[in-house]
């Protein structure tokens, strides 16, 4: 960050919510870096920014649609690297098509999309069809062009409420990026992926940045801001319910390829592109998971991996429970009574459960929900509740990754308090209990337990240095760690229990986790401090910062370069591609190794809403969409009925989002137990512009009453300059915004944002719709 | 005499984190002690006896009819010419080879002249209660952690602070950063200035502001009090010849706190506020 020429920071506060990625920003802005903002409200971030735009939540890809279309009208992209580097020469099929908000192939009863008329156009051979003078009018160029050019500014404002020249001027200096030789970078967080169109609000950063030559480079990069210090680490490892661990998919039984190991191998394994290995990745994870149970000839444990045919989303988690459906659950360190979506649903979820087990280091709104704090009935409530005390991250030994990937160890500095655990060991003890339990048991609900291989020392404490080896992988026949995921085998003969971070302990003695040398190693990578999968590469797809023949486009930040002379690459970052490959050679200029055509996407067929990112109204919203009579993405799950119900601008005219502060994390367990933080941020609050206040009779510091469609808030009023009422299409729309970490619990205590905020979710990850839904306001 | 030490606080650097707030309560061992709503993002409306240091958030709009968000971190600035130490009729407060103000608990007997007579109003007294249930108060501040710095540390909100918007170093070389900052920033801040005030001879926090001092309820240029002059130099030598010197501090309390209660009727208690 420190080495880029601009930073857009949009659908993010770091300077609130991630401040020592500001410690970077100041950095690059002492180097003549610019900083833009773009936030409904005016944030710490904004006013340590050069530029500050403000825009209505939910209109992202109207805003950057039309930087793309600005960027492409006034010849502003990295010509050779949209070329070369991404899909744009690609021709598409005649059967793609687009109209009023639609893409070809759209059904609108399963509201879902058949997305094999999306495909790129192939020859008689099996080869893509291109045309790199990108004139084609089926180029993905060309496309591009013609499906941004409904993005016009005087559009884009009306939409966004950005005044004109703001928008100007950020379009402007962002896309100064694209001259040869400059970085530029976007930061992104919760204000991006939280919306029914959250992919695509991603996915319009990544093309923005891919027509700049913006990808893959010091400076550049599209960079999630996590939402917690170990997203990063708990994504890689399978936190998210489709995935396994390193962004394998879960098989699911709705595909009948996936009935058996050779089938799901085959429907996963592209031929092209790095993950043409996988099947060595999967063999490798049963491996580690079944060990010696896991064999060739049964299918190395596969079909002991179950195979659901839901989606087992947060939010249809919590339906399934409201409908009775969900017999128990375990909460490890999460508090939906006050961070899920509609929480006062959530909480009714709750009592459908016959068992709870919650594990946490206080007790929380959640595991409290039956009591008569908790505005329940405890006589009518049956759920079973048991509460495991964990101990928190300085009691514990592990480690943790962040959104650099930077593996990083840590060691326990304290005893953990009372009898509380850490969350390894009580897994470790669970699963030994339950092993034990069924030890003596057969057939299909015993198999599975029974084979799986949990051999991390004797006793209570698990031995967590068997687990780094176990992570890595090792040769299941000599023991011998393995030395990068190139090495691991599909024959049953290596083991890895996630295989992107297959390296990090390439030998006895060196968990290069545990690496802290401080001397910075060039271009300020520091490479022996700490782990970044994957081989320790400090920025993916470093290869895009070389021209087609291996120079560097900016030779001052240079990171990898080809060595004429000498005929081979070199550099201060961990090449990420195949190193070996010379001049000539195929595959030499391809710089996205992971995508299997070797180029970035400008176009992905592969979402479930569309190829191009495309811009339909939140959920509920007091605007109609502009672009077309979709009102809502048409790809989204609805939920219907007293588990959603849905607002309406009659009743709810004003436009809501919600943030969190610096000093409480998340729904506020951690935080709001802390004498020193709780003073800091005591009560909650609703931050409102000053105009909207006058027009209700609010006067700062007046308690106030926010309803939505499924609750009321009472809040302080927080009237302030900061907010401004957005022009949409002429008119005033109103925009508050309010912190989530709120309960009744703890120190600092305060009403639930969240039970405002809808059950409605991203057509492709099901995020919650947190950031733009409908409310009004009234004096308490 | 040891090295002379600036804080230097370049508040056009601050995000507004107040990861000093809790540093300093950390280091120091200060009770936490929950505020009204103030309205504004503010915590506190101003350092308390309990309090050190409180970051001020200030929406202010330029010359120019633009918003700027201001953020300052607000702390005792160790004057070189103390009007506290000036004032302090028991010789509580002193000066270190440091450059830094601090006040003995041993021999201050909670009088609260230094409270009224600090042109920052950044000292407060705390009530105590002794083991025969007596109350007695102490007067508390920034410390700009001396014991840190005699043992070869810097100040707690200095090393915590991740933007780099606070400095601690040599004098003169932490008043030449700051002029050159300025320098940099007057396109972005016209106003922008050192904030050295020489009318208490200096201060050992030396702030780079965006905005002219009165924006952040500075005064635009501080001086130690004639009264203070005359109470440090003339009456009290003489009053404590003439009366004692415990009598001295008694009268000088009374004196102080009709003096206080006079000010802080007519005063505006939100930071917040008054900048809106």
């Amino acid at each position: 960050m420190q080495y880029t020429d601009c930073a857009l920071i949009m659908g993010a506060n770091p300077a609130e919510n991630h401040p020592i990625s500001f410690r970077w920003l100041t950095k690059a802005k002492e180097n003549g870096g610019k900083i833009i903002s773009v936030d409904p409200r005016y944030t710490r971030t904004s006013s340590m920014s050069d530029i500050y735009a403000p825009l209505r939540s939910g209109t992202d890809i109207p805003f950057i649609g039309g930087m793309i279309k600005y960027a492409l009208d006034n010849n502003l992209y990295h010509k050779e690297y949209v070329a070369k580097y991404t899909n744009a020469s690609f021709i598409v099929k005649e059967s793609f098509k687009f109209e009023d908000g639609l893409f070809s192939g759209y059904n609108a009863d399963k509201r879902s999309y058949d997305k094999t008329q999306w495909a790129f156009e192939k020859d008689t051979e099996g080869n893509l069809v291109k045309d790199f003078s990108l004139e084609h009018p089926r180029s993905v160029f060309q496309l591009m062009k013609k499906h941004y050019s409904r993005y016009d500014v005087d559009t884009v404002v009306k939409v966004t409420g950005t005044p004109k020249e703001d928008l100007l001027k950020v379009y402007k200096a962002f896309c100064a990026t694209g001259q040869v030789g400059k970085a530029g970078t976007i930061m992104y967080a919760m204000g991006t992926t939280q919306h029914t169109v959250g992919t695509q609000n991603v996915r319009a950063f990544a093309m923005i940045q891919l027509l700049l030559g913006n990808i893959g480079l010091p400076g550049g990069g599209v960079n999630a801001m996590r939402g917690e210090s170990n997203v990063q680490g708990s994504t890689d490892f399978g936190l998210l319910y489709g995935n396994l661990t390193g962004y394998l998919n879960a098989p699911t039984s709705t595909d009948p390829l996936n009935a058996t190991l050779a089938g799901h191998l085959e429907k996963e394994t592209p031929k092209t592109g790095y993950w043409s290995n996988k099947p060595k990745f999967i063999v490798s994870l049963l491996k580690a998971w079944y060990g010696p149970n896991a064999t060739a000839a049964n299918e190395f444990a596969y079909q002991y991996l179950p195979k659901g045919n839901k989606n087992y989303s947060h939010m249809n988690l919590f339906k399934a429970m409201y409908d009775g459906t969900l017999e128990g659950a375990f909460l490890f360190g999460t508090n939906p009574v006050v961070g899920g979506p509609n929480a006062g649903k959530e909480k009714e979820a709750l009592s459908n459960l016959k068992w709870l087990v919650a594990v946490d280091l206080w007790e929380t709104e959640t595991s409290a929900f039956w009591q008569t704090e908790a505005g329940s009935n405890p006589a009518k409530i049956n759920t079973e509740v048991f509460l495991l005390p964990a101990c928190s991250s300085y009691e514990k030994e592990g480690s943790i990754s962040n959104s650099a990937r930077w593996m990083q160890y840590r060691w326990q500095a304290i005893k953990p308090l009372g009898e509380s655990k850490a969350d390894l060991e009580i897994i470790h003890e669970l699963a030994t209990r339950i092993k034990g339990l069924y030890k003596n048991e057969s057939g299909p609900k015993a198999e599975p337990i029974n084979a799986l291989y949990w051999n991390y020392g004797e006793g209570h404490h698990p031995d967590i240095d068997l687990v780094c080896k176990e992570i890595n992988g090792y040769d299941v026949n000599t023991g011998k760690l393995i030395a990068g995921f190139g090495n691991l085998k599909d024959d049953g003969s290596t083991c890895s229990g996630n295989w992107i971070y297959c390296g990090f302990y390439p030998e006895e003695g060196k968990n290069r986790a545990k690496n802290r040398d401080k001397k910075d190693t060039g271009m300020s990578l520091y490479l022996n401090w700490s782990y970044a999968w994957p081989m320790n590469r400090r920025i993916l797809y470093n290869r895009a910062s070389c021209d087609p023949s291996g120079v560097p486009y900016n030779k001052e930040k240079a990171v990898v370069w080809y060595d004429a002379v000498q005929g081979k690459w070199t550099g201060v970052d961990v090449p990420d591609f195949v190193a070996t490959r010379k001049p000539g050679d195929a595959g030499f200029e391809d710089p996205f190794i992971m995508m299997n055509d070797g180029v970035g996407g400008v176009f992905a067929p592969t979402l479930n809403d569309g190829p191009f990112p495309e811009h339909y109204e939140p959920f509920e919203s007091p605007v109609q969409n502009p672009f077309s009579s979709q009102e809502i993405n048409p790809a989204i799950q609805i939920f219907y009925g007293k588990f959603n119900e849905r607002g309406f601008k009659a009743d709810f005219p004003i436009v809501a989002t919600t943030y969190r502060v610096s000093e409480h994390w998340q729904s506020g367990t951690m935080t709001r137990n802390q004498a020193w933080l709780s003073e800091l941020v005591p009560y909650m609050y609703i931050e409102m512009s000053e105009e909207l206040a006058k027009e209700k009779g609010i006067k700062n510091k007046d308690e106030v009453i926010v309803s939505s469609a499924r609750g009321e808030v009472k809040a302080y009023a927080m009237v302030t300059k900061r907010f401004k009422p957005h022009k949409i299409n002429g008119k005033n729309v109103h925009q508050i915004g309010m912190p989530w970490h709120f309960g009744y619990k703890g120190i600092a205590t305060g009403e639930t944002a969240n039970r405002l905020t809808p059950h409605i979710g991203d057509a492709n990850t099901t995020i919650p719709e947190y950031k733009a839904f409908l409310c009004d306001v009234r004096r308490a | 005499m040891a090295t002379e030490y600036v804080k230097f606080v370049d508040v056009t650097k601050c995000d507004g984190c107040r990861a000093c707030m809790v540093a300093c309560k950390n280091w120091n061992d200060l009770p936490a002690e929950p505020q009204d709503f103030l309205g504004s993002a503010q915590s506190h409306t101003k350092t308390t006896a309990d309090t050190w240091n409180v970051l001020q958030y200030i929406e202010h709009e330029n010359s120019k009819g633009g918003l700027d968000y201001l953020f300052r971190h607000s702390a005792c600035f160790h004057c070189t010419d103390a009007a506290c130490e000036k004032v302090c009729p028991e010789d509580a407060i002193s000066y270190t080879d440091f450059g830094t103000v601090v006040i003995d608990h041993e021999k201050c007997v909670g009088c609260g002249y230094c409270v009224n007579n600090c042109p920052f109003e950044v000292i407060s007294l705390k009530e105590y209660v002794d083991k025969n249930g007596d109350k007695y108060r102490k007067a508390n501040k920034c410390t700009m952690c001396t014991d840190r710095l005699e043992e070869g540390l810097q100040p707690a909100c200095v090393t915590t602070c991740h933007t780099g918007a606070m400095q601690f170093g040599d004098k003169t070389a932490m008043i030449q950063k700051a002029e050159e900052r300025v320098k940099q920033i007057k396109d972005r801040y016209p106003n922008a200035m050192v904030y050295n005030p020489q009318g208490v001879g200096g201060t050992h926090t030396v702030y780079v502001l965006a905005e002219k001092p009165s924006v952040y309820g500075l005064p635009e240029n501080p001086k130690v009090p004639t009264s203070a002059v005359v109470w440090k130099d003339y009456a009290q030598p003489i009053g404590k010849m003439m009366i004692g010197a415990t009598t001295m501090a008694v009268v000088g309390a009374f004196i102080t706190n009709t003096i206080i209660s006079k000010k802080k009727n007519g005063k505006n208690e939100d930071g917040g506020e008054h900048h809106e």
